[in-house]
């Protein structure tokens, strides 16, 4: 049980049971767990060690509920995120409304965030084209237009997850350099220079 | 309050224990069950664990005082029916679970329905809320019809089945009862679930919600708890600790809970106002700033929030909880996660500032490391193999189950449930018995010191001291005299294993 530091805060975003908890639960355990879905209660953080060329950087992921009772409340969960991956369920047209209102909303008060539009279950689509609401070239119109990157991934299957986080570390990465000339502003839970310590029996 | 103490020791009617004046006693030298508070097994040795002395009564005290102010509305048996039959109505719209307007529907033993005072449907214990729109509808046209004569609605009872009240503006909570549960008691698990609610939303959202939108439709904030109003209503039926007013600990040797209390104790921080350590539904300990109390109300809520989900197993949980008991007004901040990941044994920590997560994540590591290196946690692990025990150690044969509680501690004990009260049905039958002794004991305006009762199936006592209480199931073949002498030598039992059963030296930090 050893204690890392954080590189980089990534935020879980999007309205409830689009998936965001699998896709965590895929990407750092490798499972999908089957059973009853369990909403998540306020959010679950963990850190996740990854490699990136010759480097190891840590994610520290912060995984929201999408109900709408913590909504007043998620200004303590994204503030200091360099990245947010703003999920949607391709299945259903009301949580792109949601991913819409999510990306409004660090627009205007996380300028600095990147932001990865996600659209999950893309296995139940695969399965049966008629379930599609959200149709690919709209949603990549969209994320152009906010200048994000977008993936369609399955928690299911594990479909485009690994490259989904894999892409936000190396990122992160590469804008490292631009960020260590300029200022630190503001509180910064994940960054902090060398306070932050946790546990990461967590990860694997 | 010295008046009632001496009340309590005098009406045991059996003479049979030590008198008032030797119960003054030093604890280790005399295993005589103390009578009076702060000197029954299980009190802590320093200040009580929970704020409360009778806190039952607290936790109804309020519904009481209106009652007095209040007229009390009851109807007669044959108006009852007539309103049962409007109950039943219900609306046309299909429930995907259950059809609201099916026998089976209507014979639960206990429904509970929560709506806001405009009349829309917030929560039902079965059914869906839309179904029963109209239904809620009539409730709270009830409730009006007899606030506008100045007078408040406190229950109905009819046909085997009662109608139960509570009104906590902005809410309104009904409760319907085919059991032979009390107003009182009916009363008292509405009151959870008011609580439950405040506790996810706080008492002044609650109430600045619908101060802007009198029809507001709160399920949308609710969305994702209703599985936290259901687990509470399972445990109200049957877990004891909600019946007493009261928490459960891991047994667990005093010398190893010490170390454990100690290494939360040291991992301090300034915003940290609780530190409690569960081990499943059982308190292992609990450590928390000076002058500062947790209601034994708040602590279950917590016990329900951890028990109820597996979300807390994904990582840190960092969760907005009000503890209305507390405060209803505001949020703090609980880190809630396991100390393993497949462990029984999780870490609640309670700030009241939601930046610190880091600080009490990193609070949480200093506890394991300080657990780890004194090996305490070797013992805990231990411990956790064997989470209770069974009531053949006690060494009474006609004796089959009790509960316990030391009233200055707010905690209980209980064996397990033994083989003849195996099945869930059996096991809240049981439940449903001590309830009703409960319910016999801390009467309104009859209260009683003790209370014996034979049936076919299995003999009972309660007896209720200002110390403790006490309820005892027997097999049905003992007399009461067999069942009062097992009880004194019960009371020697839970004397000589207090160290291992309760948590005897609380700490702040
Ligand atoms: N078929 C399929 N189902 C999925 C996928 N991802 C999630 N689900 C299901 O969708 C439901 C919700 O998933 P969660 O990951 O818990 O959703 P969430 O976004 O974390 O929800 P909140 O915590 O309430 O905000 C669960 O029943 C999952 O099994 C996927 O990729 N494919
Ligand atoms: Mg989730």
């Amino acid at each position: 049980m050893s204690a890392m530091r954080v590189d980089a805060k990534v935020v879980m975003l999007g309205k409830e049971s689009v998936g965001k908890t699998s896709l965590v639960e895929r990407y750092v355990h490798h499972r999908f767990l089957v059973g009853p879905y369990q909403n998540t209660i306020g959010a679950a953080f963990v850190a996740k060690p990854i490699q990136v060329g010759d480097k190891v950087i840590t994610l520290g992921i912060w995984d929201t509920a999408g109900s709408e009772r913590y909504e007043a409340m998620s200004r303590i969960y994204y503030r200091g995120a360099r990245a947010a991956i703003v999920c949607y369920d391709l299945t259903d047209s009301s949580s792109f409304q949601r991913a819409r209102f999510w990306v409004k909303e660090l627009q205007n008060f996380e300028e600095h965030c990147k932001i990865y539009l996600c659209g999950t279950k893309n296995d139940l689509v695969e399965g049966d084209r008629s379930l599609r609401q959200i149709d690919y070239h709209d949603a990549q119109d969209f994320a152009e237009e906010i200048g994000a990157q977008h993936f369609e991934t399955s928690s299911k299957t594990g479909s485009n997850v690994d490259e989904l986080f894999q892409k936000v570390a190396e990122d992160y990465n590469n804008t490292a350099l631009q960020y260590m000339t300029a200022e630190e502003t503001g509180v910064d839970l994940g960054q902090k220079k060398d306070s932050y310590f946790y546990s990461c029996c967590h990860s694997n | 309050m010295d008046g009632e103490a001496q009340r309590a020791t005098a009406s045991w009617e059996n003479g049979t224990l030590a008198p008032v004046d030797r119960l003054r006693f030093e604890r280790a030298d005399s295993p005589t069950p103390g009578l009076v508070e702060g000197t029954e097994p299980g009190a802590g040795q320093k200040s009580a664990m929970f704020v409360h002395a009778q806190s039952f009564e607290d936790l109804t005290a309020e519904a009481e005082g209106e009652a007095q102010r209040e007229a009390l509305l009851e109807k007669s048996e044959t108006d009852g029916a007539e309103e049962l039959e409007v109950l039943n109505i219900a609306s046309e719209s299909k429930s995907k679970e259950e059809d609201v307007s099916s026998e089976a529907w209507r014979s639960h033993r206990k429904h509970v329905f929560v709506l806001s005072e405009a009349g829309k449907p917030i929560y039902t214990r079965y059914g869906t809320e839309e179904a029963l729109s109209s239904t809620m509808g009539v409730m709270m046209a009830l409730v009006s019809f007899v606030e506008a004569e100045k007078n408040i609605i406190r229950s109905i009872h009819a046909d085997g089945c009662k109608v139960v009240f509570l009104t906590k503006s902005p809410l309104v909570l009904v409760g319907v009862s085919r059991t032979c549960q009390s107003d009182k008691e009916m009363l008292r698990e509405l009151q959870y679930i008011y609580y439950q609610i405040v506790s996810l939303l706080t008492l002044t959202q609650l109430n600045h919600i619908f101060q802007h939108k009198q029809n507001y439709d709160l399920r949308r904030l609710l969305a994702g708890s209703e599985y936290l109003t259901d687990n509470l209503l399972h445990r109200l039926d049957r877990d004891p600790g909600l019946l007493l007013s009261a928490v459960t600990c891991l047994p667990l040797a005093s010398s190893a809970r010490d170390v454990v209390s100690a290494s939360l104790q040291a991992a301090k921080a300034k915003s940290l106002v609780f530190s409690i350590l569960l081990a499943g539904d059982r308190l292992v300990t609990l450590v928390r700033k000076k002058d500062q109390f947790l209601h034994h109300i708040d602590l279950h809520l917590v016990f329900n929030l951890v028990g109820s989900s597996s979300s807390f197993r994904e990582g840190e949980g960092w969760t907005p909880i009000c503890l209305p008991k507390f405060n209803t007004a505001g949020f703090f901040h609980a880190h809630i996660s396991y100390l393993e990941p497949a462990s029984s044994l999780c870490l609640i920590l309670v700030s009241t500032d939601r930046e610190d997560f880091f600080n009490m994540s990193n609070c949480k590591q200093r506890f394991l490391e300080r657990l780890s290196k004194r090996s305490a946690y070797q013992a805990l692990k231990e411990a956790l193999k064997c989470p209770s025990y069974s009531v053949a150690q006690v060494g009474i044969p006609e004796l089959r189950h009790f509960l316990y509680k030391s009233k200055s501690s707010g905690l209980y004990t209980s064996p397990e449930f033994p083989v003849v009260y195996q099945s869930d049905e059996e096991q809240e039958r049981l439940m449903g018995l001590y309830q009703e002794l409960h319910s016999h004991l801390h009467h309104p305006t009859r209260p009683l010191r003790s209370f014996y009762r034979c049936s076919k199936t299995e003999n009972l006592l309660a007896w209720v001291t200002s110390g403790f209480e006490l309820y005892l199931c027997f097999s049905p073949l003992g007399t009461k005299a067999l069942a009062v002498a097992a009880a004194n030598k019960l009371m020697k039992w839970i004397r000589k294993e207090e160290d291992r059963l309760f948590i005897l030296s609380p700490l702040t930090y």
